[in-house]
């Protein structure tokens, strides 16, 4: 196991005066998931965005696999092994299923042919091999979610980020997904997850990490997540989606 | 299986229209105009189409290759032309590189205004400066090469049908490859495909290079055929907007999008132009000869392609939002 696949240290991000992200440091091992809560504006979407390139953190680091990567480009970051899915899902609406997971192939191969090899063998993962020539933009927005999780699946990466991946998905759906989740962590993926059903979080983190307006708040194992009296007055006691 | 024999049957009419038309200066000028604009537009597609990037100013690198073959056959009577016309490619490639380097850098829709920017500092360049000829333009004597009757109209019709299927083919190539995939999803949303391992802007110039390359050529070729130039025929913002149309209308983001747009759209100039629509209007009883709406439309009819070109975009746009293509195409 390598400690640090993922290294934020004193991380902010100011939009104008607006502070979004405020001195927040974790880090992620490799093969560990890593659950990343906080009520709606935490900032959870900003960390990502700022660690995958989107726009850089104003203050503070992230490391990647040992690399500093807080001036790298999102297509950078992404082929150096970190990608992430998005929390409002952006399927490449004209393209079929298939084309779209193709995309995200050809950060591992130059050949149509091996990226077609590949985004089959994601899109059987998250079972959307029947939906593979419908048009992207035509799915519901379950399958859409599945899309997404296939898509990055495909750039084959180390690290994987998921931005509210079983959001606005109903009880069976969100249980698909965590089991798809739970069958590529038993191929040795290491994953963060932004999620606010608490159930979903603590059956599949190792560890968790609650931001309230920006700041860390506490950091831990499910359990001691669930008991910690600040995260419940913050969080699951501020009458969220829990 | 059935494309390759289409394709085939095509090609195979192409060469042969010449030699069923004979020597008929008039059609074979048409024609000659309808594969230029076919691959004027198809080579805009690769840009527009494919990576979502709408240029308005691609008769800057039309003009660059007009321009530059010209200028220098003009001054080295003796050079192959088809040096000339690398060298074109080489200007236009070095505008597109500038200006895609500059722009591209940027979100949102710059690259549309900056590409009419450019353009027009090309014109007013190519305006002021001695060497281009101001706006006296360029007239080229004469030009020889391969031995080839280049009086006749015939070896521009096959040169132009050559391009034509260069630029079909790089594009038919490029929707099946690795930088087709990625232009298409620069076009459908540029977050989802930087964050997806693409580098937006280097694959952006690429298809901007690729583009105005091809454009280039047309235009030198254009150059050696017409053998006169002035900014006004090779370097105005109304060629930069029929060749979009006629991509719109034919079908955006198609293979064969541009080239049915070119087929509808340049008969139909030509028709506006020597007022053979003014007059059928009139023969047929519709408008009245001497009636001032009659006189109105001979008089301001043939000036009015432009005109027509735009209105029937916006009924394009209105209602076949995916070109004429579209209306033979089911959706998935
Ligand atoms: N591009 C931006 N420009 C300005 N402010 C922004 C931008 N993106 C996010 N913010 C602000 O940063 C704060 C954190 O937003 P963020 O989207 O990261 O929250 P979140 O934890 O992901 O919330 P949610 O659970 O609703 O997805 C909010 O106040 C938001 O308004
Ligand atoms: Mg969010």
């Amino acid at each position: 196991m390598i400690k640090d696949l993922l290294r934020v240290s004193h991380a902010s991000k100011h939009f104008g005066g607006n502070v979004a992200v405020h001195d927040v440091s974790f880090a992620v091992d490799e093969k560990e998931i890593v659950g990343l809560i906080g009520p709606n504006g935490a900032g959870k979407t900003t960390l990502f965005n700022c660690m995958t390139g989107f726009f850089p953190v104003t203050l503070g680091e992230v490391i990647f696999d040992t690399k500093k990567i807080n001036d790298l480009r999102p297509d950078e970051v992404c082929r150096l092994g970190m990608a992430r899915t998005w929390q409002r899902v952006k399927p490449l609406g004209s393209l079929s299923v298939l084309e779209n997971v193709m995309v995200g192939a050809f950060s591992v191969t130059n050949k149509p042919r091996q990226a077609e090899v590949i985004a089959m063998e994601e899109l059987t993962k998250v079972g959307l091999t029947d939906y593979a020539s419908k048009s992207a933009g035509s799915l519901p927005i379950g399958l859409k979610k599945k899309l997404e999780l296939a898509r990055v699946l495909a750039t084959h990466p180390k690290l994987l980020l998921l931005d509210e991946i079983c959001g606005g998905l109903n009880h069976t759906e969100t249980d698909t997904i965590l089991d798809i989740i739970r069958t590529i962590r038993q191929r040795g993926a290491t994953i963060v997850f932004i999620e606010h059903d608490m159930k979903a979080v603590t059956s599949i983190c190792d560890r968790i990490v609650v931001l309230n307006s920006g700041e860390k708040l506490a950091e831990g194992t499910p359990e001691e997540i669930t008991n910690n009296p600040d995260v419940i007055a913050a969080y699951l006691g501020g009458g969220h989606h829990a | 299986m059935k494309q390759i024999a289409l394709v085939t049957i095509l090609a195979a009419a192409a060469i042969a229209l010449p030699l069923i038309i004979g020597e008929n200066p008039y059609m074979t000028g048409i024609l000659i105009s309808v594969l230029m604009m076919a691959a004027l537009s198809s080579a805009w597609n690769i840009l527009g189409g494919y990576a979502g990037q709408y240029s308005f100013g691609h008769a800057a690198y039309f003009g660059a290759g007009a321009y530059t073959t010209l200028i220098l056959l003009t001054n080295y009577s003796t050079l192959n032309p088809l040096i000339c016309m690398a060298a074109g490619i080489i200007v236009a490639s070095l505008i597109a590189l500038i200006t895609g380097t500059i722009v591209f850098r940027l979100r949102g829709h710059y690259f549309g205004l900056a590409s009419i920017a450019v353009a027009e500092i090309v014109r007013l360049s190519v305006l002021n400066f001695e060497f281009t000829g101001g706006a006296q333009g360029i007239l080229l004597s004469d030009i020889s090469l391969w031995g080839l009757d280049l009086n006749s109209k015939n070896p521009f019709y096959y040169g132009m049908l050559l391009v034509l299927a260069v630029t079909l083919g790089i594009t038919a190539y490029l929707r099946t490859s690795k930088t087709g995939y990625y232009l298409m999803a620069i076009r459908e949303d540029q977050d989802a495909a930087s964050s997806l391992g693409i580098n937006l802007s280097f694959y952006k110039n690429k298809s901007l290079v690729i583009s105005a390359a091809l454009t280039s050529v047309l235009g030198s070729l254009y150059g050696l055929y017409i053998r006169f130039i002035d900014t006004s025929a090779v370097l105005d913002l109304r060629l930069s907007i029929e060749i979009i149309l006629t991509a719109i209308i034919g079908g955006v983001g198609t293979l064969w999008g541009p080239v049915v747009g070119a087929l509808l759209l340049v008969p139909l100039a030509e028709m506006l132009r020597s007022n053979l629509l003014g007059d059928a209007l009139v023969k047929a009883g519709l408008v009245s000869d001497t009636s001032a709406f009659g006189i109105f439309l001979k008089e301001n009819l043939a000036h009015a392609h432009v005109l027509v070109y735009g209105i029937i975009t916006v009924l394009c746009i209105l209602y076949l939002p995916k070109g004429v293509l579209g209306l033979f195409r089911r959706t998935k």
